[in-house]
């Protein structure tokens, strides 16, 4: 594997929260490498710290000590606007509750990272067509998202992740809200974005079930990398 | 991200907070249709002013006895209810002597010698209360500015006849009065000749008929003298030369003047400069509820960034850089007084048509003013939306700065 290869790589990383006057460690001096095109589960039980790498990965927060690189960037050490554009450009995010805004549309949701990215109007429009048709939505491109089922929400979600043809999908338990038919739906999309588009996938999970899906796990205890491994029979 | 992209936002983000944006913008409409109506009724006061100016002509000087405020009574000329010139009583006149050392001013053209009182009046079975001002027919119809709407002026023959305001004829009594029609005044009968085009309830009669009808007039005394000048570009000079002629006349000094020479130009310039004290403590109110409807701005900014943090979370998250933020929650405070200034300019133009009817005023003075076209201009109109505008993103800056310096992290955390 070579150099180019890695993706995202946290060296040496720490987090450390202050509610007042007490210092709550949540990440100790992570180091782990993610390579281009892998499917990552994180996986560790509440309190882990798996939220709080989420986080620090997907640029949308900072470590207290260390550095994360993002293809080969050093990202902890850009300012919140810098941030925002890289996130906007190299990570799709999909939530647990999916977060979609209330007030607009479904097309609207999925067509608003473009917004920011101020793509053209018309490229942007085909592409979340083209989005919203390969998450099985085109008929459900303008209601609202308090008009979709939990399932569909999700799918929003994804499309809008996927929109900007970021290199990375971060993915905070996105089937937890989800039945589990529904569940494994969402997870075969992800799967199938893994196996053909060749995203690189990070799922943050508590369900070991789940990291089945995943080509490499990371288990955290305690602000800590219990054991990284790798799963050559996953599911798919 | 684009402006007109921002530009969506922030109106979706109006138009999906329905009650709580319409409260905010309808403390803008009552500060903007406050300020526009209490602006527009001072100019309406003042466009009012200067057509009475007009109207009453600017070449124009009254002569009443008495001193000014500006004097003090003096030693001059007294006379008495017998009209003698050189009368001792107390009361100080206007007579015919003045009227005689005016004739000797060549800075005067005509002048007219009025006397006016409250006297009753009887048509059909009805009765009413109006002024009656007594003029010299030889000389009223050329120096008054009231403008004729039926029938003649007065003229130098006639005898028990008078002439009428607009408001006598059409709604004083519950019949309309028209020319050639009879009316009992102090038990005599008058037949109207003129209607004039006012709103005034004044009735006109000859001098002599006046002396008769009205009580405790005199002969030969007058209530005041109606002077026209022939220059009116020269009219302060006129005045000093009419006030030389008249203290001779009357053996006053200038300190202790018994005689009061005025101008219509400075009664108006007086009346302006009350009109524009009256309008600037008004604005003042007006302006004060403005800052409270700038206040409800900031404070729904404040509701809204509040309610809006996760959302604010969830776009950063997907991209959004602080600007992007800070772009459409002022654009969203802009519109709400953008909206508030529009329905304000249209409410305030709305008040201030209807305040004649309001006020119970529709023939008067207030609905003279209002009527005028041009009392809402363009110029106030873009003045009172910009100013909407401004106050909106000024108060929405604190708020706007606040959301856009939100981290992701806890945006997205915030429930």
């Amino acid at each position: 594997m070579t150099k180019d290869n890695i993706l995202l790589k946290l060296e040496n990383v720490s987090k450390i929260y202050k509610m007042g006057e007490v210092e709550v460690p949540a990440l100790k001096n992570v180091s782990v490498e993610i390579k281009k095109g892998d499917f990552v589960a994180i996986i560790g039980a509440s309190g882990s710290g798996k939220s709080t790498m989420m986080n620090l990965i997907g640029c949308l927060d900072t470590p207290t000590s260390g550095n994360i690189f993002l293809k080969s960037k050093n990202i902890s050490l850009l300012d919140e606007s810098d941030l925002a554009s890289h996130r906007g450009k190299t990570i799709g995010f999909i939530f647990q509750q999916y977060n979609l805004i209330p007030s607009i549309s479904t097309f609207d949701n999925v067509l608003l990272p473009l917004e920011f990215q101020e793509i053209d109007d018309k490229k942007a429009s085909e592409r979340v067509k083209k989005i919203l048709s390969i998450v099985g939505l085109s008929d459900k491109m303008f209601n609202l998202p308090t008009q979709l089922s939990g399932g569909q929400q999700q799918r929003v979600s994804i499309a809008r992740s996927l929109v900007g043809d970021p290199e990375v999908i971060l993915a905070d338990e996105p089937t937890g809200a989800l039945d589990s038919v529904t569940g494994k739906d969402i997870l075969r999309i992800l799967h199938k974005l893994w196996k053909e588009e060749g995203k690189t996938i990070i799922l943050v999970t508590h369900d070991l079930k789940l990291a089945k899906y995943a080509h490499t796990t990371i288990e955290l205890k305690d602000g800590e990398i219990l054991k990284t491994y790798q799963n050559h029979n996953e599911v798919g | 991200m684009k402006f007109t992209k921002a530009f969506k936002h922030a109106l979706n983000m109006v138009l999906h907070s329905k009650l709580r944006s319409w409260l905010t913008i309808l403390g803008i409409i009552i500060g903007v249709a406050a300020v526009i109506s209490i602006v527009a009724m001072g100019e309406a006061l003042e466009q009012d002013m200067t057509s009475q100016l007009d109207d009453l002509g600017g070449d124009l000087l009254t002569l009443t006895a008495g001193a000014s405020s500006a004097h003090s009574f003096g030693q001059g000329r007294m006379g008495n209810f017998g009209g003698s010139a050189s009368a001792t009583d107390e009361e100080i006149v206007l007579d015919k002597t003045d009227l005689q050392a005016l004739k000797g001013v060549s800075d005067i053209k005509l002048m007219d010698t009025q006397i006016s009182g409250r006297v009753d009046i009887y048509y059909v079975a009805e009765k009413g209360s109006v002024t009656v001002t007594g003029v010299d027919p030889l000389t009223w119809y050329q120096i008054t500015t009231s403008k004729l709407k039926d029938g003649r002026m007065l003229g130098s023959a006639d005898s028990n006849v008078i002439m009428i305001g607009g408001r006598v004829a059409e709604s004083f009594f519950d019949k309309q009065l028209g020319i050639n029609q009879l009316i009992t005044i102090e038990d005599r009968l008058f037949r109207i000749v003129g209607i004039l085009d006012d709103q005034s309830t004044s009735v006109y009669m000859p001098i002599n008929l006046a002396y008769e009808i009205i009580d405790d007039k005199e002969k030969g005394v007058y209530d005041k003298i109606i002077i026209k000048i022939k220059d009116e570009e020269q009219i302060d000079i006129a005045m000093e030369n009419i006030e030389q002629k008249l203290m001779i006349a009357r053996h006053v000094t200038k300190d202790k003047l018994d005689f009061t020479l005025s101008s219509n130009q400075a009664q108006n310039d007086s009346r302006a400069e009350m009109i524009n004290s009256l309008t600037m403590f008004l604005t003042a109110i007006a302006a004060v509820a403005l800052l409270v409807g700038a206040v409800g701005i900031a404070n729904t900014m404040f509701t809204s960034v509040l309610e809006k943090t996760k959302e604010i979370g969830i776009m950063k998250a997907i991209g959004a850089r602080n600007n992007d933020i800070l772009i459409i929650f002022l654009l969203n405070a802009g519109l709400i007084g953008l909206i508030g200034g529009i329905l304000g300019i249209i409410f305030g133009t709305l008040l201030s048509g209807s305040l004649p009817a309001l006020m119970g005023d529709t023939t008067g003075i207030m609905n003279r003013m209002f009527s005028a076209d041009t009392i809402i201009n363009l110029k106030m109109s873009v003045i009172a939306v910009s100013m909407s505008v401004f106050i909106g993103m000024g108060s929405g800056a604190i708020p706007a700065y606040q959301a856009s310096r939100l981290k992701p992290v806890d945006a997205l955390r915030y429930e």
